[in-house]
């Protein structure tokens, strides 16, 4: 490969594409999640702000931006500054190995849509999402309060017992794949199918131990409300807990876009040789509907108490993975896979 | 049917004759030496089966040298209440606790220590309970005066003929109407109280047993939290995530509604009720004007009986679907089950504010009937509710009763054992949750409840998922009544005699009570023939049920307290008072 300028400048500009698409992202999931949640519940939801609500994110912006920010007299001041930021960059590089679409010419020269082709990515996206849960522990941990540091403990004991079942749950589209590129597995897809269909068991695997991943109901212990107030972010204000939130959505993004590369097909879908300015379409609507999910279940279960959620990722989840990955690997023995 | 002959009439036994019958015009009950009460209250339970302390309170008769202990006991299988009374000295105001006898008594012999000045002797934890620690002395006593003072009873004189405006506290300058204890500074004050606090609270050593010394932390969830239904706040002793100890603290929200109460007037005092428990704004009504028209000996018309026990069962449906729509959000429910349930609560809420002019505030109630009556329209409102309601109720359970993690996280949690349940004095459906079968619109029925065919709801295994089911059952119950009460419904006059704003009530003392939704609510006045009650004291129910929460709470962890907290149903205008 050569890197000349042009080359350096179409990175810039994808990373910034991606950056503002996880920023903007975020502002329309809360904005999204508000209005379903609403109708879930037989209320309108924000309507005031702009027609429909639609400038809704805005004004919560320009009020987080203005709100004053309290730093706890006996908070550990450096790590409590640096949490957020701990928290929030992981969620922002994850979808950097994701593929928008297939490749594209503009001007005779042919443009990747994907920021970065490693063949490791399935381990990139594991490893990146392990160290989000450092802000977390950390911010709860300089809080220096009770409920803060229940929420960090939680959180940490959480993510170690879903990590397991989230990693195997990858395996399945490896196995099937042969590769560990998400180009490559999308590639497999475009050959057969959708490997939720080859890997139902996986795929929801996948997506339970997501939402533990992300926090989000049924499985936010970290910031259960109800029992402490609201975890590891309740010394946090302004800014600084508009980046715990930030990487909340953005991450419920990233995985909603992870999700639907490795199950759904990602980018693919039909006349994209046509017109293949239909890939990030195509994936943008396939992640809101995984969104959709996430925010439904939000909206219908209750928690599930801390304990009894380490049970069911231990005894219940790590093993149900296990037997995925084995099934997965006698089938391709079997009948042959690729 | 005067309160007295009442009383004389369903307790006949024989009892020791130290146990002197209160034969003041007006009074009823019997008189114990306040030296053999504790005695007394062990003899009640263990041999004449009174085995419920409802009620401890007190009155203060203040020239004389006389403080008044009330009791009232009941029988957990029905009947009236058995009233025994003390006499104290003003200056001595000691007697025997009751906690070791009956442990229901712990909360509420606090309070009349805190409010009464009445020193409990061998009471566990003795401390204020409603007020703080640096207020100067015991407000409910009659030579008590609030630092703005004016005059002894409503209206004042300031305010009246004619709209003067000039208060008292506008006469006293910042800082020179505030009173504290003798030698009590709030500048140097340190609330060392609390340390106290978290001292008398068990603690477990877990050193050795996995070689790593482990501690306990304190942590107080509360006053300002999400899960406490207002400005509670519990103290828990937390191992980890379990939780080793707890101990409820109330009194942020404390307004010393009875002290308040003691200066309106009679009539004055019925809005004022609606602000206790601010759901169930009706049945409070209900308890208070049952409990004056004792005192007054009338009784409502027929139509007026039935448009009472019409709003009383709708306020019941009302707290129940608000109670477990908050329960699911106690679970984490993200508010969808509370909104739906708000939904249907909406409809009820516009009937109330067709009959009354008001929503929450209701203020309907009168000595001697309502204040309005029902006309056509209303009635359509009331039948339209019915229809829909027990379809509503089919779909809330569905959706509700089939969740596994609801059923999870509740069946199971939060045991409280009948025995328990009974010696902590819980009523209401905490009370029936737990397997004891103790309504008193069957126990002790009041109003026209006896002729309406209804059951007593009652579930057995006293958790969580069991309170949630039987309020569910009781909505369903109260449906029933309400299809009958419609149905029966006579035409005729609401109000006995004429509207009045100033009652003449003959002196004397008596107990009203409802089986209000969250629990026997009771009003226990005295009169002494002027315009305003010489005691007010309620019974608020979800106070007592909070002296089971520690027990409940013992063991599970601590996202289970805030549930338990949940399914006893606690409203804090009615807690703290």
């Amino acid at each position: 490969m050569v890197i000349d300028s042009a080359m350096i400048w179409e990175w810039v500009i994808k990373s910034v594409a991606i950056l503002i698409f996880c920023t903007a992202g975020f502002a329309y999931t809360t904005l999204y999640e508000r209005k379903v949640l609403a109708r879930m519940q037989v209320r309108w939801g924000p309507n005031r702000a702009g027609p429909r609500g639609i400038l809704q994110p805005v004004a919560d912006g320009i009020k987080l931006i203005f709100k004053e920010e309290l730093i706890p007299a006996k908070a550990d001041k450096l790590i409590f500054v640096i949490a957020p930021v701990i928290t929030v960059i992981p969620a922002l590089i994850i979808t950097g190995v994701v593929p928008w679409g297939p490749d594209i010419t503009i001007g005779g020269r042919t443009i990747h849509l994907y920021l970065a082709n490693i063949n490791v990515a399935v381990l990139y996206i594991m490893s990146i999402t392990s160290i989000s849960v450092y802000g977390i522990t950390l911010a709860g941990w300089s809080s220096n309060n009770k409920y803060a540091t229940l929420g960090g403990l939680r959180s940490t004991a959480q993510m170690i017992s879903y990590e397991l079942a989230l990693g195997l749950a990858f395996v399945g589209p490896i196995l099937l794949a042969g590769s560990m590129s998400l180009q490559d597995i999308v590639a497999a897809q475009a050959k057969s199918v959708p490997f939720i269909l080859l890997q139902p068991l996986g795929a929801v695997i996948y997506m339970i131990a997501v939402i533990a991943e992300v926090n989000r109901a049924p499985f936010d212990m970290p910031e259960a409300e109800q029992e402490l107030t609201a975890g590891y972010h309740t010394e946090y204000s302004g800014m600084k807990f508009a980046l715990f939130f930030m990487a909340e959505y953005i991450k419920m993004i990233a995985v909603s876009t992870i999700g639907a590369t490795l199950f759904l097909g990602g980018y693919l879908g039909p006349f994209l040789n046509v017109a293949p300015w239909l890939g990030p379409v195509y994936l943008i609507g396939k992640v809101a509907i995984l969104l959709y999910g996430l925010i439904w279940l939000r909206a219908t279960l209750p928690r599930i108490r801390y304990d009894r959620l380490m049970a069911f990722g231990w005894k219940v989840l790590f093993p149900l993975a296990l037997l995925n990955v084995v099934l997965t690997a006698a089938g391709i023995t079997l009948f042959g896979g690729k | 049917m005067s309160d007295q002959s009442a009383v004389v009439g369903t307790v006949t036994e024989v009892f020791p004759d130290w146990f002197s019958p209160d034969s003041r015009p007006g009074y009823a009950g019997y008189i114990v030496p306040s030296e053999r009460m504790r005695e007394a209250a062990g003899y009640l339970k263990n041999r004449k089966h009174f085995d419920m302390l409802t009620s401890v309170t007190s009155a203060d008769y203040f020239p004389e040298d006389r403080i008044e202990m009330v009791y009232h006991f009941r029988r957990s299988t029905g009947g009236e209440p058995l009233r025994i009374k003390c006499f104290l000295s003003r200056v001595e105001s000691q007697i025997d606790s009751l906690v070791d006898v009956f442990p229901g008594a712990e909360l509420q012999e606090r309070e009349v220590w805190d409010l009464m000045g009445v020193r409990f002797t061998g009471h566990p934890d003795l401390r204020r309970i409603l007020t703080w620690e640096g207020f100067a002395g015991h407000p409910l006593r009659k030579d008590w005066k609030e630092p703005f003072f004016e005059d002894e009873i409503k209206p004042y004189k300031s305010r009246w003929p004619e709209g003067k405006f000039i208060r008292a506290e506008e006469k006293n300058p910042l800082g020179d109407n505030l009173c504290f204890p003798p030698g009590f500074d709030p500048e140097s004050w340190v609330p060392d109280k609390d340390e106290i606090l978290y001292k008398s609270m068990t603690r477990v050593a877990k050193a050795g047993e996995d070689g790593m010394d482990s501690d306990t932390i304190i942590v107080n969830l509360g006053p300002q939290h999400p899960s406490t239904h207002g400005v509670f706040r519990m103290v828990a002793r937390l191992d980890g995530e379990t939780v080793v100890d707890l101990k409820p603290v109330m009194g942020y929200l404390h307004r010393n509604h009875e002290k308040i109460g003691e200066r309106n007037t009679f009539l004055g005092n019925m809005p004022f009720t609606d602000r206790l428990d601010y759901i169930c704004s009706m049945s409070n009504n209900f308890a208070y004007a049952l409990a004056v028209e004792k005192l007054l000996n009338i009784a409502p018309p027929e139509r007026a009986e039935y448009i009472r026990v019409i709003m009383a069962e709708l306020t019941r449906i009302v707290n129940h679907l608000v109670a477990n729509g908050f329960l699911m959000n106690d679970l984490g429910a993200f508010f969808t089950p509370v909104l739906y349930s708000l939904e249907e609560r909406e409809f009820i809420l516009d009937f109330f504010e067709a009959a009354s002019g008001s929503r929450m505030m209701c203020n309907y109630y009168r000595f001697g009937g309502v204040v309005r009556d029902l006309d056509e329209n209303m009635m359509s409102m009331l039948k339209a509710i019915l229809e829909r309601l027990p379809r509503k109720m089919d779909e809330l359970e569905k959706y509700l009763i089939g969740s596994e993690i609801v059923r999870i996280r509740s069946e199971g949690v939060g045991i409280l054992t009948p025995e328990a349940a009974i010696a902590n004095s819980a009523t209401g459906p905490l009370l029936r949750a737990s397997g004891v079968p103790y309504d008193l619109r069957r126990a002790d029925p009041y109003s026209i409840y006896d002729r309406f065919d209804f059951d007593v709801c009652v579930r057995y295994h006293g958790d969580i998922y069991d309170r949630f089911m039987l309020r569910i059952d009781e909505i369903r119950q109260s449906i029933r009544i309400l299809k009958q009460a419609v149905r029966d419904m006579p035409s005729g006059p609401v109000l006995t005699g004429k509207p009045q704003y100033q009652v003449r009530v003959p002196a004397g003392e008596a107990y009203g009570r409802v089986e209000g939704p969250k629990g026997e609510l009771g009003f226990y006045l005295v009169s002494n023939g002027k315009t305003n009650p010489a005691r007010y004291h309620v019974r608020a129910p979800t106070f007592i049920n909070l002296t089971s929460l520690a027990g409940m709470s013992r063991g599970n962890k601590v996202a289970d307290v805030v549930t338990i907290l949940g399914s006893i149903d606690i409203v804090l205008g009615e807690v703290d008072r």
